[in-house]
C-alpha cells in the first residue's frame, strides 16, 4: 500500500495526458464562456422569484462542493492507484470499514436534510396564496394561445379580456410592479403550464382543476417585459404557446386598465376605414388546417371572407392578416367551433400578406394574401 | 458430460440440475412463479382500485343519482358470488384429492370447479345485459366506466383461470398427475383462489360499500 | 484447477439459425436481447439524430412539420426506454445470473424465450405507425387528455399501437421478473447463499422485484386510456368526469421504480467490473446490498416528484423522499471508489467505461437532487436541465455501464476479445461527445429552454449551445463507428479470450469461453462472494480480514 515512485508506462502517460488535456480545456472552456454564469437561472424579477434564486444558491453550491469532492476523489484514486509494472502481489483485500460506512451514510443524510428543511420554508413562503391579493387574473390557456381574464375583486367577474397573449402584437399580460397578483389558472382543453423564465417559476394548467398562485413584481422593473411560454407538451402548436408579462407603473397599469374597460364596454366596432365590401372570400378550418392555403383580392379595395370553424365547439380560430415582418394589420376576433361569420377587413395596398390563424399560428393554419 | 443442446430441453433435464436445488427444499419453482405472477395481478388489481377510488372520491354522489339502486347485492350477483366461492371450495377439494392420490375425486371436483367458473361467468355476462338495461354502460361516465373495467377485467381474469383449469383436469384425465407429481395442480388452484378473493373484494367494494 | 476443459467452444455457437430462433438456452437468449437492445439503440440514436438536427438552429429546417418532430422524440424516447436500456439490462441479467449462481440455465427457459421474442413484436408494432399515418406524438409520458386526441384528432392510430406495445413489453418485463427470482431464489448452486451472491445477481433481484410490483400498475394506466380511447370511457378526461391527474399519478408510481430498473443492473455490472479490474472485492458488500434494497424500497414512495408543478400533490412528503434516495445512492458511489482506493488499476475499456459511470452519474444523480427541492423544480421542471438530468443517469450511467458490461462480457459470450485500441477510441469519443451534447443542456434549462419544442427564437439566446449540442450528438453516434467495427473484426480474429481473461471473481470465470451447454462440468467450492478469486488465490488471500 506504500507508493514507491516507480516508472510510468507509455499507455498511462498517454492516459494522464488526456486526463489533463480535457480538464484544462474545460476549466478554459468554461472560463472564457462565462461557464458560471450559465450555471445560475436569471436574476429573478418576483418576491417568489428572488426566494426561489436564494435556494437555487445554496442548493448549488452545496451540490459543487459534494460534486467536486467526489469528482477529485475518483480522479485521484484513478491516478493514484494504477497497476504498476512488476506489481504481482495481490493489494489489500480491504472488505469495508464500519466508520467510513457510517461516515457517508451520516453525512449525505444530515445534508439533505437539511436541504429538505430550507426548501420547505421557501415552498410555505412562495406557495402562499393571499385571500384578498391586489388583483385577480384568470389565465385561460387552451391548444394554442393564452388569454388573461382580469377579474373584479371577487375573482370570478370578468372585468375584460386581454386575449392577445404577447407584446410584439400589443398584448400581454399587464400586470403593476408591487402589487400582489393571483393567477388562476384553467384549461378547457389539455394540460399546459404558465412559464415565465424570470419568474423562476411554472405551474401546470389542468383541465378539471383551477391552479392558482401569487406574485409580486419588484418595483425596479416597471417597464420590463418578460417573456414566457408554455411549459407541457400540449400538442402540435406547443412552442408557438408564447406569452409576455408587461410590468407597469401602478400609474401606466391604472391608465392601461381603464382603457381596456372602456374598450370592453364599447360594442366592438368593427375596423372603421373597412368601407363597402368589393369582394367576398371564403376560407374554411378543419381538423386545426384552412381548407384553403391562399387567397387573393385587389388591391385597394375592402374585402370580406365568410369563414366557417367546422372544428369541435372547443377549438376556436380566427382569420387575422399579417404583413410580411409579421406586425398585424388585422385582428379579428375568434370564433368557436361548429359556427360562422363574416370578417371584413380594410383595403390593403398590393403586395403578398399572410392570413393565419391567432390561436394556431404555425404552418397548417397560415395560409397567403395575395393583393394585386 | 453428455448434455445435448436440444432447443426445448428444460433445465430439469440437465446434468447437475438434480444436484441442491431441489433438494434446497421449499416451495417447487412452478408454485413460487404462480405467487409471484399473483403478485403481479394484485398490483394489476390495485392500479384499477386506485382508479376507482379516485374517481369516487372526485365524483359525489356516489353512485351518481341515475344508478343509486342499479347494483343490488342481492341479485343474480349475490348467487353469482355463491358459485365463484364454491368453486374455490371445489378446487380446494380437488388439490387435496390429488394430495391423498384419489384421482377420482381430483377429476370429479376439478369438473365441479370448471362448471362452476362458466356459470359464473354467463350469468356475470346476463347480468350486464341486465344493467346495460337500466343504462348503466361502459361509457356511463364514471361509475359506468370504473364498473366495467374492474369486473370486465375480473371477469378476464376468471376466463383465464376456467382456461388454465381445464388443462389442467385434460391433464388429470390423462393421468399426469399423482400425489408426488402435481405442482400445477397446486400452482392453477392458487390462482383460482386469487380470482375469488379478488371477486370477495370487488363485489364488497362496488356493491357494498 | 477446476476450470473445464472444453473443446473450443465456440463451435457450439455456430449452429444454424432456426436453433436460435427456438432455442430456451438462457445465453442464447440473453445475447439475442443484446443485439435486439442494440438494433433498436440505433434506430433510437437515429431518432435522437432527427431532432438534434432540427434543434440545431433557430427555424424548423430539418423535421418542418411539428407534429413529426413530437412523434420523433416521442419514438426516440419509447425506444430508448422501452426497447433499449430496460431490454439490454434484463439481457445481461439472463446471460449472467444463471452463471453466477451457478445454475444450469433460468427457472422457466420456455417463458424465457417468450418473454425475448415479445420485444421485436412490439418494436414493430410501435414504430409501424410510421408507415401508417403517424405515430404516438404526445412524448413518451403521454399525458392525458392530449394522448386521448378528443379535440386534435391528429395521432390516428399510433396512440394505440404505442399503447399496445407498452402492454406488450410490460408483459414480457414482468414475465422476465419472475423467472429472475424464481431462478434467483431456488436454483443457487450449493454453497452460494444469498450473501455471497455477486452483486450484479443481487441488482437483477431488487431490480425484478420493482418490475415484478410496478409494471402491472402501469399496464392497469395503460388499459384505462385505451378504454378512454376507445370505448368511450371516462377515467382521465376532465370534460366527461375524468381526473387528468390520476394517469400522472398511475404512471409515475411506475415509471419512477423503472427509472430504478433502468440503472440498478447496469450498477450492479459496474460493482463486477470495478472490483475484478483494482484486484480487491468490493468495498462494503452488506452496505452495498442493503443500499440497493433501499433503493428498490424508496424507489416507491418519490413518484410525485415528477408532479410537483401539477398543484396536485403533497409536495413535502415526496421532496423528503426524494431527498433520501440520495442517500443509498451516495453509499453505493462512496463503496465504488473505496474500491480502487488501494487497489491496482489496469486501464482496460471495460474499467474506463466503468468509470465513466462513475463520473457522469455522479452529475446525473446531483442534478437529480436538484429537484427534489420543490422551489428549485418549479424553475427546473419540463426545462432542458431535466433532459440533461436524464441522460445523464440513463446514458452517462446506464449506457456507459452496458458498454463497460459488453467489453467485460463479450470474451465470455464469444471467446474472443474485443479491440482494446478500438475500445478506447471508441470511449474517448463518446465520452467527449457525451459531454458536449448533454451538458450544455443544464444551461439552457436554467435560461429557460423547455423541452419538447420543435424549434425556438433566435433572439432567445440559445442559439450556440444548441449547435454545440448537436454537434456532439453526431460525436456520440460517430463513436459508433469504431465500436461496430471492432464487435465485426473481433467476431473473426479477435484474440482468443480464454475461460478467465481478465482475472474474474464470479462463477461465470470458472467454465469455458463461451460455456457449453447447462453452463458447468464442475463447480469451485464456493466459500464467498468471489469463489473464483479463491480457488485463485486461495480462500482469504491478500490480507483478507
Ligand atoms: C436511470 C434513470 C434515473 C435515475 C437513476 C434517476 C435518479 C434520480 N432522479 Fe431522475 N429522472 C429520470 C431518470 C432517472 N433519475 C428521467 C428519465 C426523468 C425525466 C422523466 C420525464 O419527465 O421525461 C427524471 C426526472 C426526475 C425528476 C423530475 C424533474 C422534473 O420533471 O421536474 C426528479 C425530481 O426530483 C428526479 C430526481 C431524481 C433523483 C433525486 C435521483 C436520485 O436517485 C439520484 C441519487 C444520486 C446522487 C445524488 C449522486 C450520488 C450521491 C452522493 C455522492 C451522495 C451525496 C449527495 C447528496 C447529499 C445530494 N428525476
Ligand atoms: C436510454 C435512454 C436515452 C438515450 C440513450 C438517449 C440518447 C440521446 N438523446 Fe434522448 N431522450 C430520452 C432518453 C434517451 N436519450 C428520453 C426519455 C427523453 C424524453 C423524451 C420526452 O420528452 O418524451 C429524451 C429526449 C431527448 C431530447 C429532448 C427532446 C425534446 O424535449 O424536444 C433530446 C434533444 O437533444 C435528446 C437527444 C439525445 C441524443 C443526441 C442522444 C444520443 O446519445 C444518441 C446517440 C446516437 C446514436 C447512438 C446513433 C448511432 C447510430 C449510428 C451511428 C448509425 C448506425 C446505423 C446503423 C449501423 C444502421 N433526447
Ligand atoms: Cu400549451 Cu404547451
Ligand atoms: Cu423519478
Amino acid at each position: 500500500m506504500s507508493s514507491s515512485p516507480r516508472p510510468r508506462s507509455a499507455s498511462d502517460l498517454i492516459l494522464i495526458a488526456i486526463l489533463v488535456v480535457t480538464m484544462g480545456a474545460l476549466i478554459i472552456g468554461a472560463l472564457a464562456t462565462g461557464f458560471m454564469d450559465g450555471m445560475f437561472p436569471p436574476e429573478a424579477v418576483t418576491r417568489q422569484g428572488r426566494e426561489i434564486r436564494s435556494l437555487y444558491d445554496i442548493v448549488f453550491w452545496i451540490a459543487a462542493v459534494i460534486f467536486v469532492f467526489v469528482e477529485v476523489l475518483i480522479v485521484y484514486s484513478v491516478l493514484r492507484y494504477r497497476r504498476k509494472p512488476g506489481q504481482d502481489e495481490l493489494p489489500v483485500q480491504t472488505h469495508g470499514h464500519n466508520v467510513l460506512e457510517v461516515i457517508w451514510t451520516v453525512v449525505p443524510t444530515v445534508i439533505v436534510a437539511y436541504l429538505f428543511v430550507i426548501s420547505l420554508q421557501t415552498l410555505n413562503s412562495i406557495d402562499a396564496v393571499a385571500k384578498s391579493p391586489d388583483i385577480h387574473i384568470r389565465a385561460v390557456a387552451q391548444q394554442f394561445r393564452w388569454q388573461f381574464d382580469y377579474l373584479a375583486e371577487d375573482g370570478v367577474t370578468t372585468l375584460f379580456t386581454e386575449d392577445v397573449a404577447t407584446s410584439d402584437q400589443g398584448g400581454g399580460m399587464h400586470v403593476p410592479v408591487g402589487a400582489n397578483v393571483q393567477l388562476q389558472l384553467t384549461s378547457p382543453d389539455v394540460i399546459h403550464a404558465f412559464y415565465v423564465p424570470k419568474f423562476l417559476f411554472k405551474r401546470d394548467v389542468v383541465p378539471g382543476i383551477t391552479n392558482r398562485f401569487d406574485f409580486t413584481i419588484d418595483p425596479a422593473e416597471a417597464g420590463q417585459t418578460f417573456r414566457g411560454q408554455c411549459a407541457e407538451l400540449c400538442g402540435t402548436g406547443h412552442r408557438v404557446m408564447l406569452l409576455d408579462v408587461v410590468a407597469m407603473t401602478p400609474a401606466d397599469y391604472e391608465a392601461w386598465k381603464a382603457a381596456k374597460i372602456e374598450q370592453a364596454g364599447a360594442t366592438p366596432a368593427p375596423s372603421a376605414s373597412a368601407g363597402p365590401v368589393a369582394v367576398t372570400l371564403e376560407e374554411t378550418a378543419a381538423g386545426i388546417k384552412f381548407t384553403t392555403k391562399s387567397l387573393e383580392v385587389t388591391a385597394d379595395q375592402a374585402f370580406a371572407i365568410d369563414f366557417k370553424n367546422e372544428d369541435p365547439a372547443s377549438v376556436p380560430h380566427d382569420v387575422d392578416i399579417r404583413a410580411a415582418d409579421g406586425s398585424v394589420l388585422a385582428d379579428q376576433p375568434t370564433i368557436d367551433g361548429g359556427t360562422a361569420t363574416t370578417y371584413t377587413y380594410a383595403a390593403l395596398p398590393a403586395g403578398t400578406y399572410t392570413f393565419i390563424c391567432s390561436v394556431h399560428p404555425f404552418p397548417d393554419m397560415t395560409g397567403t394574401l395575395t393583393v394585386k | 458430460m453428455t448434455a445435448d443442446s436440444h432447443a426445448l430441453t428444460t433445465a430439469e433435464h440437465s446434468p447437475i440440475a438434480g444436484l441442491a436445488h431441489d433438494a434446497r427444499g421449499g416451495i417447487s419453482n412452478p408454485i413460487l412463479g404462480m405467487l409471484l405472477f399473483i403478485t403481479s395481478e394484485v398490483m394489476f388489481f390495485a392500479g384499477l382500485f386506485g382508479a376507482y377510488f379516485s374517481a369516487r372520491a372526485q365524483n359525489t354522489p356516489w353512485p351518481p343519482e341515475e344508478f343509486a339502486h342499479t347494483l343490488n347485492p342481492l341479485s343474480l350477483i349475490l348467487v353469482a358470488t355463491v358459485i365463484l366461492v364454491l368453486s374455490s371450495v371445489t378446487c380446494q377439494m380437488a388439490v387435496n384429492a390429488i394430495r391423498r392420490d384419489d384421482r377420482a375425486g381430483f377429476l370429479r371436483n376439478m369438473s365441479v370447479t370448471v362448471i362452476l367458473g362458466i356459470a359464473f361467468l354467463l350469468m356475470q355476462a346476463y347480468d350486464y345485459l341486465l344493467l346495460a338495461d337500466e343504462g348503466l354502460t361502459l361509457n356511463a361516465g364514471s361509475f359506468g366506466t370504473t364498473y366495467y373495467t374492474l369486473t370486465g377485467f375480473h371477469g378476464a381474469h376468471v376466463f383465464g383461470g376456467v382456461l388454465m383449469l381445464s388443462v389442467i383436469l385434460y391433464r388429470g384425465m390423462a393421468g399426469q398427475f399423482s400425489s408426488r407429481h402435481h405442482d400445477a395442480v397446486e400452482a392453477a388452484s392458487l390462482y383460482w383462489h386469487f380470482v375469488d378473493v379478488v371477486w370477495i373484494v370487488l363485489f364488497s367494494v362496488l356493491y357494498l360499500l | 484447477m477446476a476450470t473445464t476443459t472444453l473443446h473450443p467452444a465456440a463451435a457450439t455457437y455456430k449452429s444454424g439459425l432456426y436453433e436460435w430462433l427456438t432455442t430456451t438456452d438462457h445465453k442464447k437468449i440473453g445475447i439475442m436481447y443484446v443485439v435486439n437492445s442494440f438494433i433498436f439503440f440505433f434506430i433510437g440514436g437515429l431518432l435522437a439524430l432527427g431532432v438534434r438536427a432540427e434543434l440545431a438552429q433557430p427555424g424548423l429546417q430539418f423535421l418542418t412539420d411539428e407534429h413529426l418532430y413530437n412523434q420523433v422524440f416521442t419514438m426516440h424516447a419509447t425506444v430508448m426506454i422501452f426497447l433499449f436500456i430496460i431490454p439490454m439490462l434484463a439481457g445481461f441479467g439472463n446471460y449472467i445470473v444463471p452463471l453466477q449462481i451457478g445454475a444450469p440455465d433460468m427457472a422457466f427457459p420456455r417463458i424465457n424465450a417468450m418473454s425475448l421474442w415479445m420485444l421485436p413484436l412490439a418494436g414493430v408494432i410501435l414504430l409501424s405507425g410510421f408507415l401508417l399515418g403517424g405515430t404516438a406524438a404526445a412524448g413518451w409520458t403521454s399525458y392525458p387528455p392530449l394522448s386521448e386526441d378528443r379535440i386534435l384528432a391528429s395521432t390516428g392510430p399510433g396512440q394505440d399501437l404505442w399503447i399496445t406495445a407498452l402492454i406488450l413489453i410490460g408483459t414480457s418485463s414482468i414475465l422476465g421478473s419472475i423467472n429472475f427470482l424464481v431462478t434467483i431464489f431456488k436454483m443457487r448452486a450449493p454453497g452460494m447463499t444469498l450473501f455471497r451472491m455477486p452483486i450484479m445477481v443481487w441488482t437483477v433481484l431488487v431490480t425484478s422485484v420493482l418490475v415484478m410490483m410496478a409494471t402491472p400498475v402501469i399496464t392497469s394506466a395503460l388499459i384505462m386510456l385505451f378504454i378512454d380511447r376507445n370505448l368511450g370511457g371516462h377515467f382521465f378526461d376532465p370534460s366527461t368526469g375524468g381526473n387528468a391527474v390520476l394517469y400522472q399519478n398511475v404512471f409515475w408510481f411506475y415509471s419512477h421504480p423503472a427509472v430504478y430498473v433502468m440503472v440498478l443492473p447496469a450498477m450492479g455490472m459496474i460493482s463486477e467490473i470495478l472490483p475484478t479490474f483494482s484486484r480487491k472485492p468490493l468495498f462494503g458488500y452488506k452496505a452495498f446490498v442493503f443500499a440497493t434494497a433501499g433503493i428498490g424500497a424508496l424507489g416507491f414512495s418519490v413518484w410525485a416528484h415528477h408532479m410537483f408543478t401539477t398543484g396536485a400533490v403533497f409536495l413535502p412528503f415526496f421532496s423528503l423522499m426524494t431527498f433520501l434516495i440520495a442517500v443509498p445512492t451516495g453509499v453505493k458511489m462512496f463503496n465504488w471508489i473505496f474500491t480502487l482506493v488501494r487497489g491496482q488499476l489496469t486501464f482496460s475499456t471495460p474499467l474506463l467505461f466503468a468509470l465513466g459511470f462513475l463520473s457522469m452519474f455522479l452529475i446525473g444523480g446531483i442534478n437529480g437532487a436538484f429537484s427534489a427541492s420543490v422551489p428549485v423544480d418549479y424553475a427546473l421542471h419540463d426545462t432542458y436541465w431535466v433532459v440533461a438530468h436524464l441522460h445523464y443517469v440513463l446514458f452517462g450511467g446506464s449506457a456507459f455501464g452496458v458498454f463497460a458490461g459488453l467489453y467485460y462480457w463479450f470474451p465470455k459470450m464469444t471467446g474472443r476479445m474485443l479491440d482494446e485500441t478500438l475500445g478506447k477510441i471508441q470511449f474517448v469519443l463518446m465520452f467527449i461527445g457525451f459531454n458536449l451534447t448533454f451538458f450544455p443542456m443544464h444551461v439552457l434549462g436554467l435560461q429557460g429552454m423547455p423541452r419538447r419544442i420543435a424549434d425556438y427564437a433566435s433572439g432567445a439566446g440559445w442559439n450556440d449551445l444548441n449547435l454545440a449540442a448537436t454537434v456532439g450528438g453526431f460525436l456520440i453516434a460517430a463513436s459508433m463507428l469504431p465500436f461496430l467495427w471492432n464487435v465485426f473484426v473481433s467476431l473473426r480474429s479477435g484474440k482468443i479470450a480464454g475461460d478467465d481473461p481478465w482475472e474474474g471473481n464470479t462463477l461465470e470465470w470458472a467454465t469455458s469461453s463461451p460455456p457449453p451447454p447447462y453452463n458447468f462440468d464442475r463447480l469451485p467450492e464456493i466459500r464467498s462472494e468471489r469463489p473464483v478469486f479463491d480457488q485463485r488465490h486461495g480462500h482469504g488471500a491478500g490480507g483478507h480480514k
